[in-house]
């Protein structure tokens, strides 16, 4: 029973990946041969491996630019990210007005909207003769800056995307809460931001580990939205890559650079188990 | 009763396809017996579609009887990679890739990696029409079919007398900071052009032909001081960016935002014809250099099939009545000689034709342009 999901695994994740790490080491032989007549500039170990063409990309300030705008993007990212849909979740969780359902209801729909509509929607909404700085400037302030080209773009795009999957997980983790355990603690005396600091937070930890983890991950890799709405350079890695492989041909370079989006997209991989481990131990400690 | 709506509903949904596929098959099957079916592989934009799709296929198809062409489009090329990867594999493995002719930016990387077939004065006998200067570039492994080249465009409202000369150009964007812009070179020719005819100013005659035609790595320091110059436009560029796309920079210079950019000459004309552009948009050419121009390839993968029907297609494709629809239906320029043209064509392109195909940098060259533009430029 579990042989074939291994082996749909293995053969077209496993490998193709083991390939591109043989690669971006100099292997340009097997199933790296067909690449390595293509493309320019690459870096061939003849015996072993080399790590020439990670130093090259690593060396490259352009390049570091661009990581450190796709690390700065992501952080602030998720932390609009998860701030948004922790205040619409929790808004939704403690009123049951029609207005909340409303709220609830419209911050679900950019999930049905497709990235490249929005991105572009973005981009003319912010531009220069956008509906935003054109209503700025009717109400007398002049010099609001264009945020189309801008990273600042990136980051609302980036945001739009993701705040949906992050209201989805929120809202259904704050439900879970049992209306009793509320109830309990307000009848003890306690505020409400008491109420939320000691039962709605604890309660919902992994929900938020989720919607930060999966959010920086998308972040990382995302195309669309950065190309579309950000600056000509420095922008996030995922341009950047599709440049190297596709305008520069150089797809040992971009592969090289996918490397260290995974080990970025790893390292937020890592909390996300730990955060899940944690609660599994703590779940078979109180039960 | 419900039971019943599902038994039909699954009735109907297994029995119409199985029915249609069965008559397909036999349909098919009564097909191959008469006709050879060659494929052709099409990237860009709507125009190019519209070239092989509405014109010269039906009409090849119609003098041809026999011969089916299918033919198989990527809008923007997004699929180029991939078919690069798939052909590459196809033709070291000694397979048939799929595809019999390739008319993509892609043709340049075959031919130089020595996976395309030379077509010879032999096999399609109007190659000899073709201005064998753009040939070399190609090592001869591909075919040229058609030509356009990047002119500029103006907004006649504001601009009232045009600059002429590069130098004039670049006085121009300093002197109305914001009012200019082009595409970044690796999302488009037209800006690319721009990019390449400013380094190419400060380049010797014997360097730019050796650029044009080979990959000479170790001349590339040739370009710092050009790329500088350009570096130094980036504040005068409309935003400081580069837009992505030539289509982007058209929009930019439609909504008036920027009065000068430069534009593939055959995507403005079709602009113009179709009101994506006003009337206040006029064309000219610079001078001293002029932009770059370029011819499009046509690269038929060595492990293609039916060479024999495709190279009659190919002969097709440079015969002056199939030159002719690429004229008109996508403004662009013929690739054969315009000696071999009606008068009216003559007449249409003498002026032009002299200066506006100045050759372009080898691909590879091209590619190692683009990453150090990006690198200095922005």
């Amino acid at each position: 029973m579990v042989l074939p999901p291994v082996a749909v695994v293995a053969v077209f994740i496993g490998f193709p990946v083991g390939a591109a790490i043989a690669y971006t080491l100099g292997k340009t032989g097997g199933p790296n041969s067909t690449i390595a007549l293509i493309a320019q500039r690459q870096h061939v170990a003849k015996h072993g491996v080399t790590f020439a063409a990670y130093r090259e990309v690593l060396g490259n300030a352009h390049v570091r630019g661009d990581l450190w705008a796709t690390v700065w993007v992501t952080l602030l990212t998720i932390a609009a990210v998860v701030v948004l849909s922790w205040a619409i979740g929790l808004y939704v969780r403690l009123s049951d007005t029609w207005i909340a359902r409303t709220v609830s209801a419209l911050s679900v729909i950019p999930l049905f909207i497709p990235v490249v509509i929005a991105s572009y929607a973005i981009l003319t909404f912010y531009a220069a003769q956008g509906f935003i700085k054109t209503l700025a400037y009717h109400v007398g302030w002049h010099s609001f800056p264009t945020l189309g080209y801008t990273m600042w773009a990136v980051v609302i795009g980036e945001v739009w995307v993701n705040v949906p999957f992050g209201v989805l997980m929120m809202s259904s983790g704050l439900n879970s809460v049992p209306n009793a355990l509320i109830e309990a603690a307000r009848d003890s005396g306690a505020s409400l931001p008491q109420t939320i600091r000691a039962v709605l937070l604890p309660m919902n930890v992994i929900p938020t580990v989720i919607v930060a983890t999966f959010t920086g991950i998308y972040v990382l890799g995302s195309f669309t939205v950065p190309y579309l709405t950000g600056p000509s350079a420095p922008n996030l890695m995922g341009v950047s890559m599709s440049q190297f492989f596709q305008s520069f041909n150089q797809p040992q370079q971009a592969e090289v650079m996918a490397m260290i989006v995974f080990v970025l997209a790893a390292g937020l991989g890592t909390i996300y188990v730990w955060a899940n481990m944690r609660a599994a131990k703590r779940a078979s400690q109180t039960s | 009763m419900k039971a019943r709506i599902i038994a039909v509903a699954v009735a109907v949904l297994v029995f119409v396809p199985a029915a249609y596929s069965a008559g397909k098959t036999t349909h098919g099957a009564r097909k191959t017996k008469t006709q050879t079916t060659i494929v052709i592989y099409a990237s860009g934009d709507v125009n190019v579609q519209n070239l092989w799709q509405n014109n010269i296929i039906p009409h090849f198809e119609k003098e041809n009887p026999g011969i089916y062409v299918k033919f198989v489009f990527s809008p923007h090329g997004a699929d180029d990679g991939t078919t690069l990867a798939r052909i590459g594999a196809a033709v070291k493995g000694r397979h048939w890739p799929g595809i019999d002719l390739v008319d993509a930016g892609l043709v340049t990387t075959l031919a130089l990696d020595g996976l395309d077939q030379p077509v010879s004065k032999a096999t399609a006998p109007n190659i000899k029409k073709v201005n064998p200067a753009l040939l070399t570039p190609v090592k001869g492994a591909a075919i040229p079919y058609r030509g356009s080249s990047v002119v500029l465009a103006y907004n006649s409202n504001y601009v009232k007398t045009p600059p002429k000369t590069l130098a004039d150009l670049l006085a121009w964007i300093k002197a109305n900071p914001g009012k200019f812009t082009y595409n970044s070179p690796n999302t488009g020719g037209s800006g690319y052009s721009f990019a390449e005819t400013v380094v190419d100013s400060f380049i010797s005659a014997a360097d730019l032909k050796q650029m044009d035609n080979g990959y000479v790595p170790n001349l590339e320091s040739d370009w710092n001081q050009g790329l500088q110059a350009l570096h130094g436009l980036t504040k005068y560029v409309y935003q400081g960016v580069y837009p992505n796309g030539n289509a982007a920079t058209l929009q930019l210079l439609a909504q008036g935002q920027i009065w000068i950019a430069p534009v593939w000459s055959d995507q403005s004309l079709s602009a113009l014809a179709s009101g994506q552009l006003g009337p206040n948009i006029k064309l000219t050419q610079i001078s001293n250099p002029s932009f770059t121009g370029g011819a499009a390839y046509l690269g038929v993968p060595k492990t293609a099939r039916h060479k024999k029907v495709l190279y009659r297609f190919v002969n097709y494709i440079l015969s002056p009545e199939a030159q002719q629809m690429i004229v008109n239906v996508m403004s662009g320029f013929p690739a054969i000689d315009i000696k071999y043209m009606g008068s009216a064509i003559q007449q249409k392109f003498e002026d032009v034709s002299a200066n506006t195909l100045r050759p372009t940098f080898s691909t590879k060259m091209g590619n190692d342009f683009k990453a150090q533009w990006q690198q200095t430029v922005p």
